[in-house]
């Protein structure tokens, strides 16, 4: 059951969204999401357009982001919902009693919609085509001016690496001591939500002590092959930003610009 | 001057956070040298302080009086720690516990990045470390899909990549089953043989024991034989009475010895054993 969980899933390939600098494509996800969230229904458009054209350069297979929407449709369905109860003001449709169907509410609720699948989809293809150890990297480098204010920028890196590094480990032993609790006669899966919800205490606490040894040996494992922070430290692979990677950002500097005027105008 | 690592009269036990003592005495004065290019096996028990002593030559941990040398440069100079660890790496016991990238070369390039070691130069050594331990084919990994004996080896090729003098594997194959455990010990062999670095294995398995030029054999914190494999493995009495196993060979000769068959205990494999037993026939 534990495997299901798709956190920061890659999927290898040689798209150009593949080898665009990681860098970048944070940058521009960033810069999509204003895009999404900007303004009217008209400047959405440019986001939409802009996100579909990602996705057929990635040469993703679109069953992909269904399975990450799905678990999102109740959400997606409730937000719809109040937006179409609440929102009152404008051309009324449709009356029956005091639910009023008016034309904002559903104007509102179809871009709350929208912008919704479109930030999860957005988001998903960031993490579908580069690796963790890139999406890490890039963001300490683009951390890296704030190292001037203190803040210990490589530290939070090499965190998120260790985090990402360790979440296949610890499933399995979770497995393992739910296995191990299962063969004592210990039961998951039934009686009432604090039961199920206190069964899982003696699945925890044994993860949790091994959890803080793994940590203690990583990190004398780490001292010895001579770890000091990023004192001193060089990288094997260098991030050199391409030609590609500047013509993908002007497209969408185009795109937000476009939008920001469709938002402004329209 | 041929010397790598020296511990001298080293005394140790264990104290928590305020400097209170916390254990008993976990080694009891004691002295080892270990020349460069050597082969040696450390043997013993759980708790014969095996693994502390392996602790001790790496500066992770200091001795509480005596002194321990890496290389001319004793441990307890903090200062020169990092020198002392680019030269003398270390392999614990349990893989997933030493990998800290999510990616096999990622990991391997982590020592020689640490090292400040220019980009092509460290893509040179991780592809060569990865080629030595036989694991260049799962580069691209990630060290959760690979086999316990595997993840071994990939923490070995991120020490090799740094180019020590030195390896101290502590216990290396405890946790894997015999076919990892065989894996291991051949990039082991190869390591001393092909590339001449120094190797320190400690272990409680005999047959691994045997495969060094030098067994130092541990009980209670102290160092009771020190020897060739040969020498140490054909004195069962003593080896017994320290709980540690005797390879199958020597104890078949001993036994025959004991019902009066005129054998020494002088072969510590199959082949010679079976030439000593029909020697008895001739």
């Amino acid at each position: 059951m534990l495997k299901d969980i798709t956190i920061g899933q890659y999927f290898p390939g040689n798209s150009l969204l593949h080898r665009l600098d990681a860098r970048f494509k944070i940058v521009m996800t960033l810069l999509y999401i204003v895009m999404l969230f900007m303004g009217a229904l008209y400047s959405l458009v440019f986001g939409v357009v802009y996100c579909v054209m990602a996705l057929i350069l990635s040469r993703l297979p679109v069953k992909l982001f269904w399975k990450s929407l799905r678990p999102l449709l109740p959400i997606l369905l409730f937000t719809a919902v109040l937006d179409l109860l609440f929102i009152t003001d404008g051309t009324v449709y449709f009356q029956l009693g005091f639910f009023k169907l008016t034309e904002d509410g559903v104007l509102t609720a179809l871009q709350m919609v929208l912008r919704i699948i479109f930030l999860i989809i957005g988001s998903s293809l960031l993490t579908y085509t580069t690796s963790p150890i890139q999406l890490t990297d890039a963001i300490e480098r683009l951390l890296s001016p704030l190292k001037k204010l203190k803040f210990p920028v490589h530290s939070f890196a090499m965190m998120m690496t260790i985090a990402l590094r360790f979440i296949p480990t610890l499933m399995e032993e979770t497995d393992k001591i739910i296995a191990a609790q299962k063969a004592r006669g210990a039961s998951f899966d039934t009686g009432k939500l604090k039961d199920k919800a206190k069964a899982l205490v003696p699945v925890l606490i044994p993860l949790f002590v091994s959890a803080f040894r793994r940590a203690e040996e990583l990190a004398t494992a780490m001292e010895c092959r001579c770890y000091r922070g990023d004192v001193g430290r060089t990288k094997m692979k260098q991030m050199h930003a391409a030609a590609r990677d500047w013509a993908a950002l002007g497209v969408t500097l185009v795109f937000l610009i476009g939008s920001a005027a469709a938002s402004l105008l329209l | 001057m041929n010397v790598q690592l020296k511990a001298d009269h080293v005394w140790f036990h264990y104290t928590d956070e305020e400097g209170n003592r916390t254990s008993e005495d976990v080694l009891k004065d004691v002295s080892l040298e270990i020349k460069k290019g050597s082969f040696t096996a450390i043997l013993g028990h759980n708790g014969s302080g095996k693994s502390t002593l392996a602790r001790l030559l790496n500066a992770i941990l200091v001795p509480i009086s005596g002194s321990v040398w890496v290389n001319g440069i004793e441990t307890r100079d903090e200062e020169q720690l990092y020198e002392i660890r680019r030269h003398t790496g270390m392999v614990f016991q349990n893989p997933d516990n030493q990998i800290v990238a999510t990616i096999v070369e990622e990991d391997v390039a982590f020592g020689p990045e640490n090292l400040g070691i220019e980009p092509q130069e460290i893509r040179r050594r991780v592809d060569e470390a990865l080629r030595a331990v036989d694991m260049y084919e799962y580069r691209l990994h990630a060290p959760s899909q690979l086999s316990g004996g595997q993840k071994q080896r990939v923490a070995i090729a991120g020490i090799i990549a740094m180019r020590p003098d030195c390896i101290i594997l502590d216990e290396p194959t405890a946790m894997l089953d015999p076919r990892g455990r065989r894996e291991v010990m051949k990039t082991i062999r190869m390591l001393n043989e092909e590339h001449g670095i120094t190797v320190v294995l400690i272990t409680h398995y005999m047959d691994e024991a045997v495969q060094a030029d030098r067994v130092v054999v541990m009980d209670d914190g102290k160092i009771i034989m020190d020897s060739t494999p040969g020498a140490v493995f054909t004195k069962p009495e003593l080896l017994q009475a320290v709980g540690l196993d005797v390879p199958q060979a020597a104890e078949l000769l001993q036994s025959l010895k004991e019902a009066g068959l005129p054998v020494e205990v002088t072969a510590i494999d199959e082949a010679s054993c079976a030439d000593v037993i029909m020697n008895l026939f001739a």
